[in-house]
């Protein structure tokens, strides 16, 4: 279970994170999605989680372990794996070198000098296989700065997969695809943690994707958890409704 | 299964290759090039001897900044971070051989050679664990003042023979002993030239294993997002680091040998923020996305120097008008170029084989053209705040 305990944190005057404790994965394997208006503290608290900021106060806890002292690079190798809103690749390397660095990583190789990079029989056949299952099979030899938006968030994907997480937080996977490959990537994103068993932490403002695949919802307002559950509090929660949508009562 | 790492040909796609090392496998071409170029260096002290105008000791000082170069540009190609300090580590090589040799009588070529590499190693490890705490712009003043500071101590410590600098003969002898011979000096200026080659041909092999390995593939990532290369679990800061101390130690290495060639060192040419400007220059000048370049750049940067001098007044203008032309004309420095050349070749084969490729061409060309005048007005307009 990945577990915010009592998280703060504030930028100048704006409390951007207040008192934030929610748990993650309760089930293993459970869609979890991240709700809330603009400026809710939502990238905020996943920055939180998986280091990319330290708190002023309160914990992170991976499977009951203390992780909040531990760097976001220990965190990964912890199963705790991010994606950017803004996809971030190795732009002037292709689709296989993209998740192929990933997967060293995961299998902890970087740190070998006198190996070849693409030596790796274990790491080859990972990387060949993510690149199958996540479609990216004919651009696997185009480098990532040429590729089309959405299969650059597929690689992005992908390799977050080839890091082999226990836990996942996806920020706005879909943001900026058509609405047409938008399916596509959730539908890719849930069949494969399905099948892994990795529990998906996702920031998602299209509330048709929400109610399709969510487990649980939780919804931040103000940075503060406004509320959480089943998917159909979105239907029910009026002030929630209000909050994300502009409805009123 | 242990054969198979080592040197010797293999066959490969149908044709037999030269394996250098495991992964480097030249095609009957590049193993010609590579002898010819080999032949070609070992022959420069016998050339040296019938032509005035190539001195060895330049050629000799200009593979000896170049190896500096081939360390700076680990950090240049491959984590993208622009080092202005590294005749701190040539001059750190160069004085360690200098001080032990003038002030402890230690004579072994050997010995010299290695204690630079350990002083080179502790000097980069604190320079770099407190310079690459910034990045960017930060990164490269950090480097530059650390050089600098450097390069004060040692101007200003009589230890250190202050601006007349030290003198690399140990006691009695006239020049560190090679393997225990005393040499006449010219003996020792050639022998010491080779043990250079061997030791640059070593190095270069050592650095093309470690820019191919999952290390390198780790520094590569770092350089294009180094935010996205932490959330993979590359732990950054560390790896860096290493690939600065490397980098580093390529520098001490080649201040040793200068200093052993040199027989003296003073603080202006080995230590003073020009050299660092030089050494990165070298770099640019043959091709940093290259692994030969830096080596080629500096030859032909310590050769221009030298060949200036005597030429022109205004030598020091040679090397900002080299600059220029590599900066503007070919920004991919010489040997990068050379691969351009590669395609002129193949583009002529093609037209000669279809001259329809022309329309191609020229399609091609205009899209580069409309697309350039577009960013480039992008540009302006961001600049003018316009949009």
């Amino acid at each position: 279970m990945l577990r915010a305990d009592s998280l703060r944190k504030s930028f100048g005057n704006v409390r951007a994170t207040d008192d934030v404790s929610v748990e993650f994965g309760k089930e293993t394997g459970e869609m979890v999605f991240i709700v809330g208006p603009n400026g809710a503290g939502k990238t905020t608290l996943v920055n939180l989680l998986t280091g990319h900021l330290t708190p002023d106060s309160g914990r992170v806890l991976l499977d009951d372990e203390d992780v909040t002292g531990l760097s976001p690079d220990e965190r990964v190798h912890a199963g705790l794996v991010r994606s950017f809103q803004v996809v971030k690749l190795f732009e002037e390397m292709t689709v296989r070198e993209n998740v192929r660095t990933a997967v060293l990583s995961q299998h902890r190789l970087t740190r070998s000098m006198f190996t070849l990079r693409d030596g790796h029989q274990e790491v080859e056949q990972t990387v060949a296989g993510l690149i199958d299952k996540f479609g990216l099979a004919e651009h696997a030899d185009t480098v990532a700065e040429e590729l089309a938006h959405g299969t650059r968030k597929l690689l992005d994907v992908a390799m977050s997969f080839g890091l082999d997480p226990d836990y996942l937080l996806l920020d706005e996977p879909t943001a900026g695809v058509s609405t047409r490959e938008k399916a596509y990537v959730i539908d890719t994103i849930a069949e494969v943690s399905r099948e892994e068993g990795v529990t998906t932490v996702t920031i998602e403002h299209d509330m048709d994707i929400v109610s399709e695949y969510a487990d649980r919802v939780v919804a931040l307002h103000q940075g503060g958890v406004h509320g959480e559950g089943p998917p159909d509090i979105l239907e029910t929660d009026d002030e929630l409704r209000r909050l994300l949508l502009g409805v009123e009562q | 299964m242990s054969n198979r790492s080592l040197p010797g040909l293999v066959s490969r796609d149908g044709e037999t290759r030269v394996r250098v090392t495991k992964g480097l496998e030249l095609t009957k071409r590049q193993s010609m090039l590579a002898l010819v170029g080999l032949l070609v260096v070992f022959a420069i002290p016998d050339i040296a001897t019938v032509t005035p105008s190539l001195q060895l000791t330049v050629v000799h000082q200009g593979l000896l900044f170049g190896l500096a170069a081939v360390g700076l540009n680990l950090l240049l190609r491959h984590t993208r971070l622009v080092s202005f300090g590294h005749a701190a580590f040539f001059g750190t090589g160069a004085y360690t051989a200098a001080v032990l040799a003038a002030k402890f009588d230690v004579a072994s070529f050997s010995l010299l050679l290695i204690a630079a590499m350990v002083v080179a190693t502790l000097v980069a490890a604190i320079v770099g664990y407190l310079s690459l705490r910034h990045t960017g712009l930060y990164f490269s003043l950090l480097t530059l003042a650390f050089g600098q500071l450097l390069y004060a101590l040692v101007q200003g410590q009589s230890f250190f023979g202050s601006s007349d600098g030290l003198p690399v003969r140990p006691g009695a002898a006239r020049q560190p002993l090679i393997f225990g011979l005393a040499l006449d000096s010219e003996a020792y200026a050639v022998i010491l030239y080779y043990l250079t080659v061997i030791i640059l041909v070593v190095s270069l092999v050592v650095m093309w294993r470690l820019v191919n390995s999952p290390f390198g593939n780790a520094l590569d990532a770092i350089g294009q997002d180094r935010t996205r290369a932490q959330f993979i679990g590359i732990p950054v800061q560390r790896y860096v680091w290493i690939a600065f101390v490397i980098s580093g130690v390529y520098g001490g290495v080649a201040g040793a040998l200068y200093a052993m060639v040199q027989q003296h060192v003073r603080p202006g040419p080995v230590l003073y923020f020009l050299r660092s400007g030089d050494i990165l220059f070298m770099a640019i000048l043959g091709g940093f996305q290259t692994l030969l370049g830096p080596l080629v750049g500096g030859v032909l940067l310590v050769f221009l120097q030298d060949v200036g001098r005597d030429v022109t007044a205004y030598f020091d203008a040679l090397t900002g008008v080299a600059l220029l032309i590599i900066v503007f004309g070919l920004p991919r420095g010489l040997v990068g170029s050379l691969r351009a050349g590669g395609l002129l070749a193949a583009a002529t084969r093609d037209f000669r084989e279809n001259p329809a490729v022309v329309g191609e061409w020229i399609s091609a060309a205009v899209t580069g053209i409309v697309e350039a005048t577009r960013n480039w007005l992008r540009d302006v307009q961001s600049i003018l705040g316009v949009r």
